[in-house]
């Protein structure tokens, strides 16, 4: 498992960087608008930038120290980073590029070989080609595989889909899904948090060189409540289901989330029986204490209220609703007084069809 | 049209000393070419005039500098001839005023190239355990190797048309020191010369030509290596 730690100092360029967290939830989005420091954290835990005090620490080994003089070198951290422009040696091969670090590992040092992670990528066709005859997405794709195949102990991501344009990002972010699943721990930045949900449940909010704040999304939002950063961001639910049947004549799908099932927008390229990702944004949930009939929303699931966190303009109301992941819907203030909204209260969940999403299409 | 063995001699000398000259400046461009373009300290628009000195002197000057130092009474060839070793007067020293000559003409395409190699890419064979050499030989060195490919034949070039610094530093000598330049300006001084220096105009045509051919097929050959077309 991964244990993080960093309290580091630096000055730069015109406002002072002053960073510490302790990371060890296996698969963390690292959020903050351009400047706000987020990349040059990614190189100092990647030991590309020394920072002027302070310290950090990987899985009990110390990275860097300034009291005690300590900085390991980059090539010595076995910290994988991915860049957003995947910076491929144009000079190799799309072979050679994937094995320049696996070459520098002793055999009991590799936890990936070669075929298994060119299958999960799907880039075997590419093997002979330079990397100035991919496309973007191809190219993000064996940078990723590069970075798999040296086995690192932390994989850094500096938003890696930031170059692709929307099309594009949707086809490489199944495959960050994947390289997620095969259980390296990853600290993953972007300024798009549908990028970083869809991903994970953890956020890292970085603000003017300051971490404010890191844990599940919905206990950061409650937080870090009076940051302008926070109160700008949006919750969106993001589930994993199962299509039960693909009625696309008639316009829809059937899914099961846990027991429950919903009815969806046709799905676009799961077959019956196959898991997707979908994603409803919490303002668009509605709540009522009864189940409604004659309504045009379809999905209505009951559920007790688990927690009721304000923010500045209005509230986020946690519900569980017996599917293991609850469900987070986003309620003016005013509705929370009129409707006397309390922690425990018996509610249901109303999901129109049509705000679901699938991020993965 | 007959080709004297003094003709075949200077052509020969002229590719050994150029050749030489040229072995000789290539690791060391590299090495002040890569500190140039990556390192910052105390001095270094000094140390930068300082190399590039050769390229605006008038060439009999560094010849001069160079016969005092290396000459026989010179400091440094005192201390050479101890190790029975003489730049004095033979085709050591004219490729040793050669590389003088030519080394600024090498040092800039090698410096430019290394300044524009995005850091980028270096972090990157960083982050995948290359330790510093390593990133230098397999990603540095290789991408600059169009760079370094051009400052060669820049270099070899000039080394070819080098005449002012080695009539000055070593003679005019036939067989040991008189490249092509110094022959024909030997063959234009004497009366019935102007065939022999037509002659060496020739040859001297022929291999800057060969050169520069050799130079563009090689270039294309780096940069398909590279990725680059």
């Amino acid at each position: 498992m991964l244990k993080l730690e960093i309290d580091i100092r630096l000055q730069r360029g015109s406002f002072p960087l002053n960073m510490s967290a302790h990371v060890q939830e296996p698969v963390s989005g690292v959020f903050g608008h351009s400047g706000s420091g987020k990349t040059t954290l990614l190189h100092c835990i990647a030991g590309l930038v020394k920072p002027d005090t302070g310290l950090m620490a990987l899985n009990g080994t110390l990275l860097f120290d300034s009291s005690q003089k300590v900085m390991i070198p980059p090539h010595r951290r076995h910290i994988g980073l991915v860049f957003q422009d995947a910076q491929l040696f144009p000079h190799l091969s799309v072979l050679d590029n994937l094995l320049y670090g696996y070459r520098r590992l002793s055999p009991n040092q590799r936890r990936f070989e070669l075929g298994p992670v060119v299958e999960l990528l799907e880039i075997g066709p590419l093997l002979e080609r330079r990397p100035s005859q991919l496309s973007g997405g191809e190219k993000q794709r064996v940078a990723l595989g590069r970075a798999l195949l040296y086995s690192p102990q932390l994989l850094l991501l500096d938003e890696p889909l930031a170059a692709l344009d929307e099309r594009l990002k949707k086809q490489i972010l199944p495959f960050l899904r994947r390289v997620r699943d095969v259980g390296i721990p990853m600290l993953y930045i972007s300024h798009s948090m549908d990028e970083i949900l869809y991903l994970t449940n953890t956020v890292t909010l970085v603000d003017h060189g300051r971490i404010i704040g890191h844990g599940p999304y919905l206990d950061v939002l409650g937080q870090a409540n009076s940051s302008e950063l926070a109160s700008g961001l949006d919750m969106r639910n993001v589930w994993e289901v199962t299509i039960l049947e693909n009625l696309r004549e008639h316009g829809y799908s059937v899914a099961a989330l846990g027991q429950e099932r919903l009815i969806l927008p046709p799905a676009p390229t799961t077959a019956v029986g196959g898991r997707t990702v979908i994603s409803v944004r919490a303002a668009q949930i509605a709540l009522s204490r009864q189940h409604i009939e004659g309504i045009t929303i379809q999905n209505q699931l009951p559920g007790k209220i688990l927690r009721i966190i304000h923010r500045r303009h209005g509230a986020l109301v946690e519900i569980d609703v017996g599917v293991g992941v609850a469900v987070v819907a986003e309620v003016n203030g005013k509705t929370v007084e009129d409707l006397d909204l309390c922690k425990g209260d018996k509610l249901y969940c109303l999901i129109k069809a049509q705000s679901v999403e699938y991020p993965e299409s | 049209m007959t080709i004297t063995p003094e003709e075949i001699s200077a052509l020969y000398l002229s590719a050994k000393v150029s050749a030489w000259a040229t072995l000789l400046s290539c690791p060391l461009a590299i090495a002040i070419g890569w500190v140039l373009a990556r390192k910052q300290f105390f001095g270094k628009p000094v140390v930068d005039a300082l190399f590039h000195l050769p390229l605006v002197l008038p060439p009999p000057v560094p010849g001069y500098l160079l016969l005092l130092s290396f000459g026989n009474q010179g400091v440094l060839g005192r201390w050479l001839n101890e190790w029975g070793f003489s730049f004095a007067f033979n085709w050591k020293g004219a490729a040793l005023a050669a590389a003088v000559m030519s080394f600024p003409l090498m040092l800039g395409p090698v410096r430019l190239s290394f300044k524009l190699i995005g850091s980028q890419l270096e972090d990157a064979a960083r982050t995948l355990g290359a330790n510093p050499w390593s990133v230098f030989f397999t990603v540095t060195l290789p991408l600059a190797l169009p760079g370094i490919m051009s400052g060669t034949l820049l270099a070899f070039s000039r080394s070819l048309g080098e005449f002012g610094a080695t009539i000055t530093f070593v003679g005019n000598i036939e067989g040991e020191t008189r490249t092509l330049p110094l022959a024909i300006y030997t063959a234009k001084n004497l009366p019935d010369g102007d065939d022999a220096a037509f002659r060496l105009i020739i040859i001297s045509l022929v291999l800057a030509f060969g050169a520069l051919l050799a130079n563009d097929w090689l270039a294309r050959r780096i940069e398909r290596r590279l990725g680059m077309r």
